[in-house]
């Protein structure tokens, strides 16, 4: 039996493929696939950047898509925000 | 806070929870040193770092290769790249031992648990 820890690791992997599984390949957001994700997933965190810009810069590579390495960067970022949040609260 | 939360949110206030679980019990009360984290590690942790789990050495190691400022205990932020570097390695084992080869799936990842 995975712990809370592990679920909710395997649950981020999840999510990543709730948008990434739309369309094209299997491990790629598009940038409409990523404004979705955004605005569904975790819109408090990301609000002070547009979705275009949070394309821009988490689309390292440019190649138009977001993959699944490319997506651990915006949890390590939500992540770390949230953390901070919670002392604020 | 909204009260509903999403799949993503819920996800990562399991792992801030469970952060501050162990980062409270001593010292500084939001960073992990060597004890808090064999402790968070061996029970937390315990399939997803199941051999590491029987090793403290093989834990200490993961530490200080996390402590980037080199203080013998992690911050959050130094904690979340294990969270990011296990995320990858699930999901890597969840292709493993996908069964379909056609098509997207996935098998069990790292803690026997899949999506």
């Amino acid at each position: 039996m995975p712990t809370d820890l592990e679920k909710a690791l395997d649950s981020l992997v999840c999510v990543f493929h709730k948008y990434s599984l739309k369309k094209g390949n299997y491990h790629a957001l598009y940038r409409d696939d990523l404004k979705k994700m955004l605005t569904t997933e975790c819109p408090h965190y990301t609000k002070n950047k547009d979705a275009d810009t949070w394309f821009k810069e988490l689309d390292v590579n440019a190649d138009n898509a977001v993959n699944f390495e490319e997506y651990l960067v915006l949890v390590i970022k939500v992540g770390v925000e949230a953390h901070k949040l919670s002392h604020k609260e | 806070m909204a009260s509903e939360l999403s799949q993503m949110e819920s996800s990562i206030e399991t792992v801030i929870n469970v952060f501050h679980q162990y980062a409270v019990r001593l010292g500084n009360r939001d960073t992990l040193n060597q004890k808090e984290f064999i402790q968070m590690v061996q029970k937390e942790l315990q399939n997803y770092l199941k051999k590491e789990g029987k090793n403290e050495k093989l834990i200490n190691h993961i530490l200080e290769d996390l402590d980037t400022n080199v203080d013998k205990q992690l911050s959050f932020e130094e904690f979340v790249m294990l969270i990011a570097k296990l995320i990858h390695a699930s999901h890597e084992e969840m292709h493993k031992n996908a069964s379909n080869t056609e098509g997207h799936s996935h098998g069990p990842g790292l803690g026997g648990g899949s999506c």
